[in-house]
């Protein structure tokens, strides 16, 4: 067992924000040799399992993200799923997650990794989980974050919660983070030897300075001269505790300071990944935003905050839906970095990815009406314990205590129940499960000179660039396209019969070989609520 | 009602008495033969041995070797005598009026008659966080940042200094920059060496060259690289960093390792050989601690030299090492004198650095911290903040009396907190909310009082009003705040008021009037009380409930009185009584006046030289006081009084003792 790997410098790729990071997929070292022999209990032949956990806040806009109709291997990416559809056979997509009705930003943050948000006197499952898988790693877990805290309620800025329930502080600065993992005097030893000759020095100077002090200043110098004896001495207890050889890191380089939310948060990927991939911890939890972020991304050209857009009826308008969708698929094109990023290590005979249990999802689905029904629940790699490749919907509104117990089960954690559930979640492991099934219905389409019925399933159109055009899928034919003004889109509120299937009548013209409806005249819900409450909800 | 007003009747007491006791009287064995069997008798039943009221242990206090380090102590059992609080009324034991006054007669002898002023014990102190947050960048030219999002409504720590460092716990003295008992641990250390390295890290990057420009002294080339650095240029660096960080010039022989060190070194070697070198600068005891290389002759009390008396000034005025106007001034001894110590203040308070003296010294006397309390909202705190702040800045910056504290009709405000000016308020320019932003804090703008007289002041600001909900809460805070009194913990066996009750006919005042009946209560509460009862006009929120435009908030207190019921009178101990605030205001400023202006010199005294105020700095206070209110003296004023004290600018270096 070889630890004194060195990497090339010219295997390493400047990454988002100039970090430099190691070049993936070249094999420099025997992958068996960097990765598994530092766990406790597990044998040196078997990976170790992490747990990461990637968090979108706000909630979504439920058309843009819920997959329509679809079955467990057969079904259609929805349009914000776009960015990481490309990950699809390493995914494990959950539906009708999250029982509630209408909750708060705070409570749905809190039932996150918690079960229920009167769960609040236990530690959330990373925590749990953190403590099982940690072995030898140096750093137990990570809980990482972009925004300041929110004060007006607290609990919109945690995810993580430790002993008693209480929040864990969060870390934002990825310089900070390199620094913690790869720049440790107590752990690096050419940092400990840097650190032995600053000692070395300061001892001198201030001795020096000793020789010509008054009898007080004698005091103060005293007072300096211990705190650095005990540095002193802890390095060097450090330098004989670790005989064992440790990895070099030496050859990264710290990343530098992001110009933008954008290249922040690519940067923390890269150190999550490194930090994984390098064992220096297996549990990280990182939310892109408090829940009810407040952040506005001027990077995306957007001027309004992120929170008041995702008010998206009560603050509607076209142009903000268009910027909340911008936002949103911004959060999933950050999931694809990460796995992507997880998936160029080559860890043992698999990639990272394979060797981690990924969580993504938000607190909330409804981002407008707050329900948390629906909520957007993505789980990856985890090979051997998830069987990915699936959409995985189920009859009925699951709890998200029950996914955690699961979560838990599959970590070992040897536990039985967690927070309000002791039954876990079936089926993600290909178990059987409780499958949702859709009452069938036929799909028809009927032209009468400029009017047009259809008879089918309505749907967003899958480029959120036109956000404002939806279809009706009709078998064995072109879908045919609706593009209303805003006031038909607002009155027979369009929004909320998308995935379900509807008759729908109106005016309009063939466009090409497809069907156009440019006024709705009718709508009625084949098996739902026609007219749902007011729009402004 | 005061202890120093208690004193000054006192003295008043002496000057006719002392001609029939023949002067002079020797402090200790009078106290053994006369007062000590007094104390015995009368105080140490409850204040002593077994029973220790609250925390007064006389059984202590009585045999400590240096009688000054309680001085505190025996100035409140003066008060207390003087005006019959102690023993208590109930007590069957009580001295005589003759056995009174031959305690205050030794008291004002032992304390105030023979106490001479002089200067404090020299002693190097440490940076707190903040103030080596600005060192640090003074040093640089640049702030060290952490990488977080700011959002409108959250609340983020952008400095990685504060970041990292642990808050300083208020000393003594009450701030935080009397770090005296809370010295450099190994863990501080650390943290100082890490945030040294981030910080060379970010000097030789390529987005500080203008920082690493200025240091060295010559403008480098945009295509400049770290590892091309000279020999030349590297020494230059390391010359101005060990100036500016010693903040005093330094004989070229102590750098003498250091340019050995780089010796015949290029590239990269030189660079990491340069970056050693500078470590160990930022984490020397002479950077990290305030005055390490004043020398002085031990047992002399002496004047400070001139980089120390400009030091003390700049981190008096601005938390900050000087600048160089007043390394220039220190350089040439104009510092020394008072027409060159009253012009550099007057520079410093027009620099945008002076926002550390409101920000600092007035948050932390003010006890602004407790605002978090007022609101969750992260906006509506710092507006709320932003009030005192600015009005504090303003007074500080612009010449304004020192009893503008209490009244004055200049207010700072925003349209976060326009409505608690309903008429005043359309001075203001008009905000307009940019699309999409939910609640925004800008910048107040500066109205004049004119017809919303009940703001005018310290007293009346919504969120010194929020952040002390209650009559109880506001009087306290007015006693030690702004009269500076001493109030004692309140006994932990009683119970808090209940204002409303269930089942009985008690009306709100009857509840504190039961209350005060309790005389172990009624010694401090006599005083609270009434001036909390003035300020029942305001409700919990800090807006005016008599004002057209109120709205009640959505939750009613159990302090909240109906409109038409709000007794706003009181009855001060001293007799002064009052019908509603405006009329306490006025005591306020006249009878009051020379006990808030002392409080003021003392508070400004303690912070500016950095240490709680002792027996022998009680006539430094004495002066100052007298000084301020016979001119009607500004905050101005008061800062060059400070800076030209005796204990600003002397210091005794200690013998030394073996």
């Amino acid at each position: 067992m070889n630890w004194n790997w060195k990497i090339d410098r010219r295997s390493f790729l400047r990454g988002a924000a100039g970090a430099l990071l190691p070049l993936p997929f070249l094999n420099l070292m025997e992958a068996k040799s960097l990765i598994g022999t530092r766990s406790s209990g597990s044998s040196a032949d078997e990976p170790p399992l992490r747990f990461m956990t990637l968090f979108k806040p706000n909630g979504v806009y439920p058309p843009s993200w819920n997959v329509n109709g679809g079955t467990e291997f057969d079904f259609r990416m929805s349009p914000l799923m776009a960015p990481f559809a490309k990950h699809k056979d390493d995914l494990l997509i959950l539906d009708n997650m999250g029982d509630f009705g209408f909750s708060s930003h705070a409570n749905s943050t809190r039932r996150f990794l918690s079960g229920h948000h009167q769960n609040v006197n236990a530690p959330s499952i990373d925590q749990i989980i953190a403590d099982k898988i940690r072995g030898d790693t140096p750093h137990r877990s990570l809980e990482l974050t972009t925004e300041g805290l929110f004060t007006g309620q607290f609990g919109c800025s945690y995810i993580s919660y430790g002993e008693g329930g209480a929040p864990i502080s969060r870390e934002s600065d990825p310089q900070l983070i390199f620094d913690r993992l790869f720049r440790n005097p107590m752990s690096d030893p050419e940092q400990r030897q840097a650190m032995t000759s600053l000692l070395d020095r300061v001892n001198e100077d201030a001795k020096s300075l000793v020789r010509k002090a008054g009898y007080e200043d004698r005091d103060t110098l005293d007072e300096y001269l211990t705190a650095v004896r005990e540095t002193e001495v802890r390095v060097q207890n450090m330098s004989q505790a670790s005989n064992a050889p440790r990895i070099d890191f030496s050859q990264l380089k710290r990343p530098e300071s992001g110009a933008n939310l954008d290249e922040q948060v690519e940067t923390m990927i890269d150190l999550i990944s490194l930090a994984l991939w390098t064992d220096s911890t297996r549990c990280i939890t990182y939310m892109l935003g408090n829940s009810n972020s407040r952040m506005v991304f001027d990077f995306l050209g957007i001027a309004e905050q992120h929170h008041y857009l995702s008010h998206f009826f009560r603050n509607f308008s076209r142009n903000n839906l268009e910027s909340l969708l911008k936002i949103s698929l911004w959060h999933m094109e950050k999931f694809d970095y990460l796995l992507t990023k997880l998936k160029s290590y080559r860890d043992h005979n698999g990639s990272l990815l394979d060797h981690t249990v990924v969580l993504f999802g938000s607190g909330m689905g409804h981002s407008d009406n707050h329900t948390v029904q629906r909520i957007p629940i993505v789980l990856a790699g985890g090979k051997g314990k998830l069987k990915t490749g699936r959409y995985v919907r189920y009859s009925e509104n699951q709890e998200l205590s029950k996914l955690h117990l699961s979560l838990l089960q599959t970590f070992d954690a040897g536990v039985d129940s967690y927070s309000s559930s002791s039954i876990p979640l079936p089926g993600l492991n290909g178990d059987y499960f409780p499958e949702f099934r859709e009452r069938p219905f036929n799909t028809w389409v009927k032209r009468d000179g400029g009017a047009i019925t259809a008879q089918g399933r309505l749907r967003m159109s899958d480029d959120l660039d036109e956000a404002k055009i939806f279809y009706i899928d009709i078998e064995g034919r072109s879908p045919v396209r609706i593009e209303v003004d805003f006031w038909d889109f607002h009155n027979f509120n369009l929004a909320y019969h998308v995935g379900t299937p509807i008759i729908l009548s109106g005016n309009g013209s063939d466009a090409g070989s497809q069907l156009l409806i440019t006024k709705v005249t009718d709508l009625a819900s084949l098996y739902g609520n026609s007219k749902p409450g007011t729009q402004k909800g | 009602m005061s202890l120093f007003s208690a004193r000054f009747r006192i003295q008043t007491f002496i000057a006719a008495s002392s001609v029939l006791t023949g002067g002079i009287v020797f402090a200790n064995p009078e106290f053994d033969s006369s007062i000590r069997p007094l104390i015995e008798n009368y105080c140490l039943a409850c204040h002593g041995g077994e029973k220790v009221k609250g925390n007064v242990d006389f059984s202590e206090i009585m045999e400590a070797d240096d009688f000054n380090a309680h001085f505190e102590i025996w100035e409140t059992v003066a008060d207390m005598l003087d005006f019959g609080d102690m023993p208590p009324e109930d007590e069957e034991l009580r001295p005589s009026s003759d056995e009174v006054q031959q305690i205050l007669n030794w008291y004002q002898n032992r304390f105030v008659q023979t106490v001479e002023a002089r200067a404090g014990d020299f002693r190097p102190r440490r940076l707190s966080a903040t103030e080596y947050r600005n060192t640090l960048r003074s040093v640089l030219g640049f702030d060290l940042e952490t990488t977080i999002m700011g959002a409108e409504q959250t609340v983020i720590e952008r400095s990685l200094v504060l970041k990292l460092l642990p808050d300083d716990p208020p000393g003594e003295s009450g701030y935080m920059n009397d770090t005296r008992n809370t010295p450099l641990t190994s863990h501080l250390w650390e943290q100082h060496a890490y945030i040294a390295d981030r910080a060379i890290g970010e000097l030789f990057s390529s987005k500080r060259r203008n920082a690493l420009s200025k240091l060295i002294g010559e403008e480098l080339p945009e295509e400049f690289q770290a590892d091309k650095l000279t020999n030349g240029q590297a020494s230059l660096l390391l010359r101005s960093l060990s100036k500016l960080a010693n903040r005093r010039p330094i004989p070229e022989s102590s750098l003498h390792f250091a340019f050995v060190s780089l010796q015949g070194l290029s590239g990269e070697a030189l660079l990491n050989a340069t970056k050693r070198e500078i470590k160990a600068i930022l984490v020397s005891p002479s950077f990290l601690y305030r005055g390490l290389l004043v020398e002085g002759e031990p047992g002399e009390q002496q004047r400070v030299d001139a980089f120390e008396l400009a030091e003390r000034l700049s981190y008096f005025l601005w938390e900050d090492m000087p600048d160089a106007r007043l390394m220039e001034a220190a350089e040439s001894g104009e510092v020394l004198n008072r027409d060159g110590l009253a012009s550099q203040i007057d520079r410093m308070l027009a620099s945008p650095k002076a926002l550390n003296l409101s920000e600092s010294f007035a948050h932390q006397w003010l006890g602004l911290a407790d605002i978090d309390s007022a609101a969750d909202d992260a906006t509506t705190r710092g507006s709320l903040r932003s009030q005192p702040l600015d009005f504090l800045h303003y007074l500080f910056t612009e010449d304004r009396p020192v009893m503008e504290l209490i009244d004055s009709d200049v207010a700072f405000t925003s349209y976060l907190t326009a409505k608690f000016y309903p008429e005043d308020r359309k001075q203001l320019s008009k905000y307009v909310k940019p699309k999409g932003i939910e609640r925004q804090l800008v910048p107040n703008e500066r109205i004049k009082i004119e017809k919303d007289q009940e703001r005018g002041g310290i007293l009346t600001m919504p969120g010194i009003l929020a952040m002390n909900r209650g009559p109880i809460l506001r009087g306290t805070w007015m006693l030690r705040r702004i009269l500076g009194e001493r109030l004692g913990e309140p006994p932990a066996d009683v119970p808090p008021i209940q204002a409303t009750a269930t089942n009985d006919e008690l009306s709100f005042r009857d509840r504190f009037d039961q209350h005060r009946a309790d005389s172990t209560c009624a010694r401090c509460h006599d005083r609270i009380d009434p001036l909390g009862f003035a300020l029942q006009e305001y409700d919990d929120d800090g807006a005016y409930k008599l004002a057209a435009n109120y709205k009640p908030p959505r939750k009613t207190s159990d302090h909240d009185e109906p409109i038409d019921e709000i007794d706003t009178s009181g009855t001060m101990p001293t007799g002064e009584s009052f019908a509603n605030f405006q009329e306490l205001k006025d005591i306020l400023s006249t009878s009051k006046r020379e006990d808030i202006i002392r409080n003021v010199v003392e508070q400004v005294l303690a912070y500016a030289i950095c240490r709680k105020l002792e027996v022998y700095d009680q006539s430094t206070v004495d002066a100052i006081t007298k000084k301020i209110d016979q001119s009607d003296g500004s905050w101005e004023d008061l800062f060059l009084d400070v800076a030209l004290s005796l204990p600003f600018q002397e210091t005794r270096v200690p013998e030394i003792s073996i």
